[in-house]
């Protein structure tokens, strides 16, 4: 039982951390390169989650200070404000992406990895 | 290469024209400015005394030649020489040549002047910070005596460059990195401390590298790329080696480290170590001496007679100089015991030179191209001399006969060995033919240079009233002393040092044989005399040749015992034995004697059974020996990693196959080969991107966890 | 009014890269002179905060006045006023040479973005390398990954696509993995200022060493993912080869550096060099950079395309810093030091050198040499120079750079790296040499008899020439630099 409690307690930690995983797995085994991106989304995800599970306490008000509060407990703002700016930077970078793969569809006429290699693999010559 | 021989016209005897009159006055200047410096310092005609007597005089005098800036004028007047020529050298190349010929000429002169300087304890100079550790460069008698003899050979073959390179291309480019290589040399020989020398010895190879490969063509580019690998190879090992002395001994000033090398296990045998095999790549030292016959056939002659004659030398004159400072007690520390780790190493060093000299000679007694025959007896007299080297350490405070010996033997072998690849390249220049057994009969065309070739050949064959005569017998009195104080096994090497010196005798016995006495059809009609800057030049040499047999005793005891003396050698030896050595007694003469009845059979042996071309099988050569293993090791790998997805196609297959006529060098090989593992290898693994990203980050963070616990 | 220096170079250089497209509409000549006057003006003033903070103190900024815990502080100090002044430098020197070479691969149009993009990075760098701050580190971090990114893909071609792609996706893995490990210790301590972290780094290790160990390598691994340590190279050739010349030059030059720049911030500053050395994390990277001197040359060996085998070379000689660094020791650092330096400027030289043979040639392969020297004489000079430097032929600044790594490795007693060093400059000798011998040493075979001297332009040539010269100086007077990087490390 007390392994499960600490699960339960750390469940925000633990979710950060599997959506990481996840993230990180759709990278390595997908070819796809739109879904090597999403990957990459979850990645980010699981970071931010894991971020902002650090600020929150049990308990925690929003922190927002009200008329007639008494010792209120507020939730640790600092995380949520980083995070913002790294969901900002996370939506640039995905879209430099995705335009980065129009353009590979342009030029080359795939999305896929394996094919992409075999293409760039003949347009080289052998010396 | 397109000769426009100025020979080419109908004979005409004795023709002197205003340049080559020239030329033999400056020969005739340089000539007298030694005999006038061999003057001053014998104090004929009681002419110092005389000058001693004029105070004002000789104290201006005095303090110009102990100005310490003539040493760096010295060293740096080639380069500057050489930018001039090489701004002048695109508009008048009379101009250029005559300014190459000044500089060297002018340098001479001053090195001259240096003398009393150097013989009252030396100069020391400092430049602090530069190249962060700081440069020194210190004179005394030992770097005076290279620097000397490096302006003289350097002198002589720059007059006779004059001439020869007349007629080539690009002669502009050969000027300039000879320019630089003769600073180099300077400073290489000139250094205080084992940094300064490196700095000059990297450089000389990168510089020297352009002499090698001057003509461009398909083998010299091929034994240049030797040359600069295994000069970079020697560079490196000593580069390692200076690495550690510094950060142990931390000083690289030439002066005794064994107080602190003493406090390390076998790290002192591995500085000496890296330092003998990262000299001994420049000096010829077998088993890494294989650029040296290669590079010199393909150079220019005149620098293949500076290569053999002087830049091989700086590599003995490194080993000599590491071994006697850093391994040398200060003389105050108690004898016997210190000398412990020298003396271990000077054994292997007197092996290695023996070997040395046993395999050059052999391997010289096969050839039939002449400036490869020299080649290789340049590799066997490297081995006389780093015998001697081997005889100072191993012998201790009774090494100073080897010291001066393998001193010696590098003054005497830098004169008549330069000369004989100025005497092969008249041959070539005027029959354009290197092959001894396609000449003859050339005596009677080129009398001059057979009177000079004769010369050298008395010289480097240690014939009594020669110059290789006095080195080699002070060489063999070492080697005697050696049995004596350590192990009877020298006697073993005594006999090899006897059989070489006869190898030696026969093989220019074959030289002089086929090249000029040999009855031949072939006329030669296009070859008239003619009285030019080469042949004086050549002359310089063999009179300096012979003038050295006759009177030995004064490069012993200008040059040699004051530098000895300054040493840490027994004192009582070095008066006792050193200064009272006699050349001309009745053993060594036997000795000598035998030798060359010894050698003349050789000769007539091998000339009458045809024993001179009997190759030996082409497993045996070093080289081979040494890469084939290589070869092998690269041919099958590549073989192994034949796959269906990755054929090894057959144009790439005959490359790298171990044929035995397949030219491909060692590098292309070895492109090829890590050419097909990248292939086979790199390109799938980059394919997969994060994955080498997973699986790293798991195995640090398992690595870091179970460091935790 | 000097400590607000390091704000107004920031923002000055932030204000260019928004001008860039405005003024451009005026004139592209009057673009690129101010962008040139506003690089003079942020070296000059780099110079002036450099002999402020090494002789009065560092100088500490907090913006909008909050403390430090909250807001977000810029501490200039030796460091990172040393290595700001060598990113200007560089950035100035390449940036001379990228106004004059006009044709590699970018279109007209894209000129003004080009530059919008160099002051950004440019933004960015000087921001990370002033940063007290962890998660404004991670900010400039992602700055400079799309820049550089977007830096590659400007050309118009194929190739640059995948390869920008393949960096972009690694870039941001190793992004990712460092904002990771910045939560990991903000859980612990609570601040992102480096100093409040480090202070509390050590409680922090006592109560939850687990969370400290995933941050030490998570933060080191992405960092190393982006600064190309060897078996995370793989999209360093790729990104380097299909750039155009000018940002392979800044990108190999500088932006790598970068990353190996804020790893040692945290190693020093952050985590103590004990804590990081107690997990063995030395080792690691001192098996990482050792692999990665022999196998970065050993690939570079084989490739044909010249801009690719510098690429590779970039991998070997970063193996080199990251040996000096984890020696963990201040000699092991000084020649990390002075190896980002001087490697800095010698493949800024190359990078720079082959642009010009492309400029010439339009092709990059390796073969094709032939008489080059002959031809473009001044590049080819520099580049035997910078590739002699890399070989570490002495009066060069890589010979004292490998000396320094070389004594450092010995007196901790690695003295399995003297070899490993001298293997690696024989194999750089062996591709760069014969490249070398190709340019002087053989004839064009399309042109016999004449060969002529080509017409470059000047803002190409200053640059290379201004390159060469500074290797040479830095060879011949190390004391110069080693004088600074003393300070700085004593002031660490």
């Amino acid at each position: 039982m007390n392994i499960l409690e600490r699960i339960v307690e750390n469940i925000n930690y633990l979710g950060g951390a599997a959506l990481f995983l996840i993230g990180l797995h759709t990278v390595v085994t997908h070819t796809n390169l739109i879904k090597k991106i999403i990957g990459i989304n979850i990645m980010g995800t699981g970071v931010f989650l894991f971020f902002i599970a650090i600020g929150n306490i049990e308990g925690g008000t929003p922190p927002i200070w009200l008329e007639g509060m008494e010792n209120p407990i507020f939730v640790n703002p600092v995380p949520s404000a980083l995070i913002l700016t790294g969901i900002v930077v996370s939506v640039s970078v995905t879209v430099y992406l995705l335009s980065l793969v129009i353009r590979i569809f342009q030029t080359y006429g795939t999305i896929d990895q394996k094919e992409l290699a075999e293409i760039m693999e003949q347009e080289v010559p052998h010396d | 290469m397109t000769f426009t021989s100025p020979t080419s016209k109908p004979k005409q005897h004795l023709i002197i024209t205003p340049s080559s009159a020239r030329t033999t006055t400056l020969v005739f200047i340089a000539l007298l400015f030694l005999l006038v410096f061999v003057g001053a310092v014998e104090n004929w005609f009681g002419i110092i005394d005389k000058l001693n007597a004029n105070t004002q005089l000789q104290a201006s005098l005095w303090s110009f030649a102990h100005a310490d800036v003539l040493l760096m004028i010295v060293l740096f007047l080639p380069v500057v020489g050489g930018f001039a020529q090489l701004a002048f050298g695109m508009r008048a190349v009379k101009w250029r040549d005559r300014m190459v010929m000044g500089a060297t000429f002018i340098n001479l002169a001053l090195s001259l002047l240096i003398y009393p300087n150097a013989i009252d304890g030396g100069i020391h100079l400092e430049f602090p910070q530069a190249l962060g550790l700081g440069l020194s460069f210190t004179l005394d008698m030992l770097g005076y005596t290279m620097v000397l003899i490096t302006n003289i050979v350097w002198l002589f073959v720059m007059i006779f460059t004059h001439v020869y390179m007349g007629a080539e291309k690009r002669s502009t480019r050969f000027y300039f990195f000879m320019a630089i290589t003769y600073t180099t040399v300077l400073g290489a020989v000139m250094a205080g401390d084992l940094f300064t020398m490196y700095l000059f010895f990297e450089i000389m190879t990168v510089a020297s590298y352009l002499l090698v490969v001057h003509y461009q063509q398909e083998d010299s580019n091929r034994a240049a790329t030797t040359y600069i690998f295994m000069g970079l190879v020697g560079g490196f090992l000593i580069l390692i080696a200076m690495m550690l002395l510094y950060f142990e001994v931390g000083d690289l000033q030439f002066e005794s480290a064994l107080g602190a090398l003493n406090q390390l296990g076998a790290v002192r045998y591995w500085i000496i170590g890296l330092l003998i095999f990262g000299f001994g790549v420049k000096a010829g030292m077998v088993p890494v001496h294989i650029w040296l016959p290669k590079a010199h056939p393909v150079a220019p002659t005149p620098a293949s007679a500076l290569l053999s004659g002087i830049i091989i030398k700086v590599g003995a004159y490194g080993i000599l100089r590491v071994a006697t400072s850093y391994y040398f007690p200060n003389s105050n520390i108690e004898p016997d015991a210190v000398w412990l780790t020298i003396e271990n190493v000077g054994f292997l060093v007197i092996w290695a030179g023996i070997i040395t000299m046993s395999v050059g000679v052999f391997m010289a007694l096969q050839q039939s191209h002449i400036k490869r025959m020299l080649a290789y007896h340049s590799v066997s007299q490297m081995g006389y001399i780093i015998t001697g080297v081997g005889i100072a350490m191993y012998l201790g405070d009774h090494g100073a006969v080897g010291y001066a010996g393998a001193v010696y033997h590098i003054v005497n072998h830098a004169l008549f060995k330069s000369l004989l690849f100025l005497v092969a390249g008249v041959v070539y220049h005027h029959t354009h033919e290197s092959d001894m057994y396609k000449l003859g009969g050339l005596w009677k065309k080129l009398p001059v240079t057979t009177f000079v070739a004769l010369i050298a050949a008395l010289g480097i064959s240690g014939i009594p009233l020669f110059n290789g005569f006095i080195s080699k017998s002070i060489l063999h009195h070492g080697i005697v002393e050696a049995v004596h104080e350590g192990s009877w096994i020298f006697t073993l090497a005594e006999w090899i040092f006897i059989a070489v010196s006869a190898g030696t005798v026969a093989s220019f016995i074959k030289l002089m044989y086929y090249v000029f006495f040999k009855k031949t059809t072939e006329t030669y009609a296009q070859i008239g005399f003619e009285w030019d800057g080469m042949n004086a030049a050549m002359i310089a040499l063999a009179g300096l040749i012979a003038v050295i047999g006759l009177a030995p005793n004064f490069i012993m005891n200008r040059f040699l015992l004051p530098q000895i003396r300054s040493m840490n050698f027994d004192p009582h030896f070095v008066e006792e034995v050193l200064s009272q050595l006699n050349y001309f007694q009745g053993s060594d003469l036997l000795t000598m004697l035998m030798v060359v009845a010894l050698g003349t059979g050789i000769f007539l042996v091998g000339k009458k059974f045809n024993l001179f071309h009997l190759h030996l099988p082409r497993w045996l050569s070093v080289e081979y020996l040494i890469v084939f293993p290589w070869y092998m090791l690269m041919y099958r790998s590549c073989k192994l990693i034949d796959r269906k997805r990755h054929p090894l196609d057959p144009d790439t297959e005959k490359m790298i196959s171990t044929d035995q006529s397949n030219p491909t060098g060692f590098l292309e090989r070895f492109q090829i080969t890590v050419n097909r593992f990248n292939d086979r290898y790199e390109k799938p693994f980059i394919q997969n991107d994060a994955l080498i990203y997973v699986g790293l980050i798991v195995i640090i963070l398992i690595f870091a966890i179970i460091r935790l616990i | 009014m000097i400590s607000q220096l390091p704000i107004i170079n920031l923002v000055a250089l932030l204000l260019m890269a928004i001008m860039v497209p405005f003024i451009k509409k005026i004139s592209f000549r009057a673009t690129l002179w101010l962008g040139g006057i506003l690089l003079i003006g942020v070296l000059v003033s780099s110079v002036f905060i450099f002999i402020h903070v090494a002789n009065v103190g560092d100088i500490i900024y907090h913006f909008g006045d909050y403390e430090s815990f909250l807001g977000i502080e810029f501490k200039v100090d030796p460091f990172a006023s040393l290595f700001t002044l060598f990113v200007g430098t560089l950035a100035f020197i390449i940036y001379v040479y990228s106004s004059g070479d006009k044709t590699e691969g970018i279109e007209s149009p894209e000129f003004s973005r080009y530059y919008v993009l160099y002051f950004l990075m440019l933004f960015a760098m000087f921001g990370i390398l002033y940063s007290n701050d962890l998660f404004n580190t991670y900010v400039f971090i992602e700055i400079i990954s799309l820049t550089s990114c977007a830096i590659i893909s400007i050309k118009r071609k194929k190739e640059p696509y995948p390869a920008a792609f393949r960096y972009v996706l690694l870039n941001e893995i190793g992004s990712l993995s460092f904002l990771f490990g910045i939560a990991m210790l903000y859980m612990i301590s609570g601040h992102l200022n480096i100093d409040l972290l480090a202070n509390t780094i050590q409680s922090g290790w006592t109560t939850l060493p687990i969370n400290i160990i995933f941050a030490i390598v998570f933060m080191t691994v992405g960092l190393s993912l982006k600064a190309a340590i060897f078996p995370f190279h793989i999209w360093l050739p790729d990104a380097h080869a299909s750039a155009p010349s000018t940002s392979s030059a800044i990108l190999s030059a500088v932006v790598v550096k970068i990353y190996i720049l804020v790893l040692i911030k945290l190693i020093l500053k952050v985590f103590g060099v004990e804590l990081f050395a107690s997990l063995g994390m030395d080792t690691v990277l001192l098996i990482f950079g050792g692999a990665g001197m022999i196998m970065g040359s050993i690939f570079a060996m084989t490739q044909k395309d010249l801009k690719r085998m510098l690429g590779y070379s970039s991998v070997s000689q970063i193996g080199y810093i990251v040996v000096g660094l984890a020696l963990m020791s201040d000699l092991g650092l000084r020649s990390a030091f002075f190896h980002i330096i001087s490697h800095g400027l010698t493949k800024a030289a190359l990078f720079l050198s082959v642009g010009i043979v492309i400029y010439l040639k339009k092709s990059r392969s390796v073969k094709g040499f032939e008489g080059l020297g002959f031809q473009i004489p001044i590049a080819m000079t520099v580049f035997g120079i910078a590739a002699f430097s890399m070989i570490g032929i002495p009066l060069t600044s890589g010979f004292i750079a490998k000396w320094n790594l070389g004594i450092a490795v010995e007196s901790a007693s690695q003295y399995i790296f003297l070899g490993v060093i001298v293997i690696s400059s024989l194999l750089n000798a062996m591709y760069y040499l014969p490249i070398l011998f190709a340019a002087f040493l053989k004839d064009n075979p399309e042109h016999q008899e004449k060969v002529s001297i080509e017409k470059i332009p000047a803002a190409m040539l200053l640059p290379i020439v201004v390159l060469g010269l500074s290797i040479l100086l830095i060879g011949i007077y190390p004391n110069l630099l080693m004088q600074l990087i003393d300070l700085v490390i004593a002031r660490l």
